[in-house]
């Protein structure tokens, strides 16, 4: 039972990995991010290329994943986002056709396939990436196997929560960004550079979704469509847990991720995954606000 | 307004008339084709009725047409010659057998658990009326619990998103009864009387075009009604309209149900042109892939809609021809979603519809001005 419930938070906690970039662009901005997905894809990307090009680990994939895909962000924030604020669905819209030109740029290895070159790594084909033997194998504690890579996404998961926390209750960009998801014409109105705080913040959350990668090449294969599904978990666990709340955020990819683990080690990941999903729409219609809901707005 | 409308009008005659003439200049192959592309259209017409007019963007179009789809596909597996041929007198799902409990009677009754489901599909005309049963029903159901507890806008979408998703997964975990993954091929002719519609024959595809033609009028139709307008009404101010007295969740749900009998028999006419359902119908990209046509065509016409959805399937059909441009294409696509999204969000029909507006004004510059700062003002709303 321990390892049931130990699969389900580590399930649980690659959710919020997912989730969190997620609810902070969702939350903060009001911005419905599908290319979130494919930020995710392309943090597992620079893991996979740094690996081949640079021969680094995961470890150094984690900050050049962060920092590749914060640009990505702020790019995408500054030509397609930025025209789209107040219009949620619209932002829904449009970056679902971002997400297809970042997949396709990847499997057409930005074009340059027409020119017959290619750049190993990229391309619509699978990718793998070889995780540290520090992070292989399993730990025995108190006579439970534990996975080492598994507890490893649980600390980095822990980590990159307590940041974004941290970042958003005690210092004073966040307190920004928490006074425009409250109510930005007013944020505006007490002297915020309501655009350059929403710029960053989609930098930021893209940012995390680019760790989320890396983390994911290492238990996953990487491939063009990958983030995909992510997406759409991430925002599952967004909505229920209430848009703008962190904990909310934190406490919904636990409960999600355990149900998932106890139904799959009771049934298939298939009905797994069917639950978890008859429990989102639950406690949608429910509580549409969801678990833990900010007053204001 | 009159000579709008009688444009609007002749618009559509003009497309009707264009499809029906598309058999004079087109081989079995390309025919069936475009009967697809039909199809789609029709699924645009749905998603603009919920979209465009009652203003619930669904993310979960595929479930109704996955619906529509089965329980038609359901009826034709059955009529299909290798059902005969499974060792009894009567039809049995060739994979049924592969997944038959030891010792099971080889017949529908008990050959897997739940395979009694299929005893009525038996009849065609039974999967072919659940085909818009259930789309209807399943609409009923959500639109009833969701609008009265006054859900709305992306919650919607993400309900019926989550929803298409859970069923998907069922679907695919029922291997025994729904053939999972591989869904269900090697179907049957739909038949009417002694006629069988093959797919590759022109008959098949005025089924379809005739088909899309009264779905097409007859939804041009309602949205002039007065529920139509009611409902328009809705989309723009829910809450005024529920002040000035009227049941606000169950125009919501009458529509969120017409749409979604739509895209089931939409699924249906699917599956006698492409003989097989799959649960891809009921993927994510496919339903945000109607919703791409119909933004692209046009969210807040009915025509725009249908046109923008056949359009992008032609073409798509036709570039991807071109060898290792197929990828490319896509690209192409989430391209041209940007752009529309972010310039153009009435889309193509929008663009039309100023061109025409502009024709008409300088015709007759007096009074169209009043009306197109009200026409304006109604599509901003939103």
């Amino acid at each position: 039972m321990l390892e049931v419930l130990f699969i389900g938070l580590s399930l649980g906690s690659i959710l919020l990995l997912v989730a969190l970039g997620l609810a902070i662009t969702y939350g903060a901005m009001g911005v419905i991010n599908m290319a979130h997905g494919e930020m995710v894809m392309v943090g597992a990307y620079v893991t996979v290329l740094s690996g081949l090009w640079l021969g680094t680990n995961i470890f150094v994939a984690i900050p050049l994943a962060f920092i590749v895909t914060a640009l990505l962000g702020l790019l995408i924030e500054r030509i397609v986002v930025r025209k789209l604020y107040g219009r949620l669905l619209d932002t829904l819209l449009a970056t679902w056709g971002v997400a297809i030109l970042i997949q396709q740029a990847v499997r057409l290895e930005f074009g340059l396939t027409f020119f017959g070159m290619h750049i190993q790594g990229l391309g619509p084909g699978l990718q793998n990436v070889d995780v540290p033997g520090i992070l292989q194998g399993t730990l025995h504690i108190a006579g439970v196997d534990i996975n080492r890579y598994r507890t490893f996404i649980i600390l980095v998961t822990a980590v990159l929560t307590l940041a974004t926390w941290f970042l958003l209750y005690r210092t004073v960009a966040g307190t920004q960004v928490r006074a425009i998801i409250r109510n930005s014409k007013m944020a505006a109105a007490c002297g915020i550079d309501v655009e350059r705080v929403n710029a960053l913040t989609f930098a930021f959350g893209s940012g995390l979704a680019g760790v989320a990668g890396v983390m994911m090449s290492g238990f996953k294969t990487v491939f063009p469509d990958m983030g995909t599904s992510m997406v759409v978990d991430g925002f599952l666990v967004v909505v229920m847990g209430g848009v703008g709340s962190l904990l909310g955020s934190v406490l919904s990819a636990g409960i999600l991720g355990e149900i998932n683990g106890v139904v799959a080690a009771g049934t298939n990941d298939i009905l797994a995954r069917a639950v978890v999903f008859g429990v989102v729409i639950a406690i949608i219609i429910l509580k549409p606000k969801g678990l833990f809901a900010l007053k204001g707005r | 307004m009159s000579s709008q409308r009688r444009i609007d009008w002749a618009i559509y005659a003009g497309f009707v008339i264009l499809i029906m003439l598309v058999p004079l200049a087109m081989d079995p192959f390309w025919l069936n084709r475009i009967a697809k592309y039909l199809v789609f259209g029709m699924l645009g017409i749905a998603v603009a009725l919920s979209w465009g007019y009652a203003g619930i963007l669904n993310l979960g179009q595929g479930l109704f047409f996955g619906a529509g789809a089965y329980m038609l596909a359901m009826s034709l597996k059955l009529a299909s010659a290798t059902s005969l041929q499974q060792g009894s007198d009567k039809p049995v799902p060739d994979f049924m057998l592969w997944n038959a409990e030891p010792g099971a009677k080889t017949e529908l009754c008990c050959i897997t658990k739940a395979s009694f489901l299929w005893l009525p599909f038996q009849s065609q005309w039974f999967g072919f009326a659940m085909g818009v049963i259930l789309p209807v029903l399943m609409a009923v159901v959500v639109g009833l619990i969701v609008f009265r507890k006054r859900i709305s806008g992306v919650f919607v979408s993400i309900i019926m998103l989550a929803l298409v998703l859970l069923v998907r997964l069922v679907m695919i975990d029922a291997q025994p009864v729904t053939n999972g993954f591989n869904g269900l091929t090697d179907l049957g002719w739909f038949k009417v009387g002694e006629f069988e519609f093959d797919p590759y024959i022109v008959p098949t595809y005025y089924l379809v075009a005739g088909s899309l033609s009264v779905v097409l009028l007859a939804a041009r139709l309602l949205i002039d009604t007065r529920a139509g307008v009611i409902l328009q009404a809705v989309r723009n101010d829910e809450n005024r309209a529920r002040y000035l007295g009227f049941d606000v969740p169950a125009y919501q749900t009458f529509f969120f149900a017409v749409s979604a009998a739509i895209a089931g028999f939409a699924g249906m006419l699917y599956v006698i042109v492409s003989e097989f359902a799959s649960p891809t119908f009921m993927d994510l990209s496919f339903s945000i892939t109607m919703v791409v046509w119909a933004a692209v065509g046009g969210r807040a016409s009915i025509l725009g809609a249908c046109i923008g959805a056949i359009a992008i399937n032609m073409i798509s059909a036709t570039v991807s021809e071109a060898e290792g441009f197929a990828e490319a294409w896509k690209a192409i696509i989430g391209l041209i979603f940007v752009l529309v999204v972010l310039y153009l969000p009435r889309g193509i029909a929008g663009l039309a519809h100023d061109l025409i507006d502009r024709a008409v004004t300088r015709k007759a510059p007096a009074g169209s001005v009043a009306l197109r700062v009200h026409d304006a003002s109604s599509q901003l709303a939103e």
